[in-house]
């Protein structure tokens, strides 16, 4: 396996994503990967917590303002073994607002680790730091839990992440005009979805869409539904994919679930990682699933 | 949107070989999807596209689940001809790969918490399997819950479990073997 990116985003704070990283990277390196999780909820870090390690001396926050130079220098060991973290960056004003130079610094030194994943938790919110996160991302995973207020910013959260995308790769002012316009929600064009707006931009630039088209079909965000309570809510996960799939055409899939489970929070409590204290748990077993389907490159697909 | 020119089978998202207890499951699918308080798309959809959505996939069941009337549509489509019996059930399975998700084949020791984990993504109920693979549904509970006193003999109970993953889509004889050689060993103990 090539060294990889994975990034996990949700959109939405409080549903327990950094629980999931923590959680899913512990996994990982239990599968015999060598993982840096990397806490980008710069100004709300808090994923050393959620391992049970003390808040470390060097963050990325040193790296941004190059207090160090290496990004190697901020990475620091876990008591798990293959598994290293480099923390967030609470501790620094103004480093939740980095600009685009130190942006592109960061995700080309995290190429550069010598490790085997690099598992990034994103913030809340769909900022452009968080989005462009996502997208370098080789793995892109989406939490939600089986709630409106969740499902209602992943579904933005998706389409901030796919306009953006599709900017990048627009080839004339034209085109980015247009999507422009599809951001706001309450545009003239009557541009609701991606597909809309891949019929704006054939009227406005026919010869632009077949790329778009392109940009569209590699857009793949996997979706991880968190603390389901029943077998209505596990189907969320199904139903989120082929909503994608039929109205706005994005080709998601179904990572897997996690149950919501009272050990998790004894387990933040005590400031222990719920899987590593109780590894029998469900929500323990169901990110173990996840990751090594993750890794094996499976999804939850619907069986007819 | 959905294009609307798409067939009825495109609406339920299955392929036109697809077995009556399948176009049965992907009904199920594609109605909660609309339903008026359904999470995946009350954001997502207003009301009238909703209720559009709604009334495609009713009348998209409404004629799969006729056999008559499913004969009608795939000779309208050029799926098969006129003299064609319309006998759907005894359609041979769709080859590997069309039609059906990939076989999966769970991590050794397979357990009844997994089979049922997995199981449950894949939204089938336990009534589904006791229907298509005729394992009674009290034993296909005692599989999962790992009840090593009242489970069969090994010999039944390798062919249940065999029964169990092929519906759910698991591969029957690596799923069968792992769990009866650790309940086995279990009971050994």
């Amino acid at each position: 396996m090539r060294r990889q990116i994975w990034s996990i985003g949700g959109g939405k704070g409080g549903i327990g994503k950094s629980l999931l990283a923590a959680s899913l990277g512990w996994q990982l390196a239990r599968l015999g990967k060598r993982v840096v999780l990397v806490d980008a909820d710069l100004g709300g870090a808090n994923l050393h917590t959620c391992l049970g390690v003390p808040g470390p001396s060097r963050t990325l926050g040193d790296f941004i303002l190059r207090r160090v130079e290496r990004i190697e220098d901020v990475v620091v060991d876990t008591p798990f073994p293959r598994l290293r973290l480099i923390s967030g960056a609470s501790d620094v004003l103004g480093a939740a607002n980095i600009n685009y130079q130190q942006k592109v610094r960061v995700l080309n030194k995290l190429r550069c680790l010598d490790v085997d994943i690099v598992l990034i938790d994103l913030g809340a919110g769909t900022s452009h730091n968080i989005i462009d996160f996502f997208l370098i991302s080789d793995v892109s995973l989406l939490a939600v839990v089986p709630e409106p207020t969740s499902i209602e910013n992943g579904y933005r959260f998706i389409k901030s992440a796919l306009y953006r995308r599709l900017r990048n790769a627009a080839p004339n002012p034209a085109v980015r005009e247009v999507i422009d316009a599809a951001l706001d929600q309450k545009n003239t064009q009557g541009i609701r979805t991606p597909l809309d707006l891949l019929a704006a931009v054939e009227r406005e630039d026919p010869a632009a869409v077949a790329r778009l088209r392109r940009e569209l079909g590699e857009f793949h965000p996997r979706f991880i539904v968190n603390q389901v309570r029943s077998p209505a809510d596990i189907a969320v996960g199904h139903q989120l994919v082929t909503a994608c799939a039929r109205h706005l055409g994005v080709r998601a899939s179904y990572a897997g679930y996690v149950h919501y489970d009272d050990a998790v929070w004894r387990a933040v409590r005590q400031r222990r990682l719920f899987a590593e204290k109780d590894p029998d748990s469900a929500p323990a077993l169901e990110t173990r699933q996840i990751a090594r389907s993750l890794v094996e490159g499976e999804t939850l697909a619907l069986t007819w | 949107m959905s294009a609307p020119t798409e067939t009825h089978y495109g609406v339920l998202g299955i392929g036109p070989r697809a077995t009556p207890e399948q176009v049965e499951r992907a009904y199920r699918h594609a109605a909660g999807l609309y339903e008026a308080d359904a999470l995946a798309t009350y954001s997502l959809l207003d009301t009238e596209e909703r209720e559009q959505a709604r009334e495609r996939v009713e009348a998209a069941y409404g004629v799969l689940r006729d056999p008559a009337r499913r004969h009608q549509y795939d000779v309208a489509l050029g799926l098969v001809s006129e003299a064609s019996p319309p006998a759907l059930a005894a359609a041979p399975p769709p080859p590997p790969g069309t039609g059906r998700a990939p076989v999966v084949v769970l991590p050794d020791p397979v357990t009844g918490p997994d089979l049922k984990r997995f199981r449950e993504s894949r939204g089938i109920s336990l009534r589904e399997i006791a229907t298509a693979s005729k394992v009674g549904i009290r034993y296909l509970e005692y599989i999962e819950a790992e009840r090593k006193d009242v489970l069969p003999a090994p010999v039944y109970l390798r062919g249940f479990v065999q029964e169990y993953a092929r519906v759910v889509g698991l591969d029957p004889r690596q799923t069968a073997e792992s769990y009866v050689a650790r309940v086995v060993s279990a009971r050994q103990a």
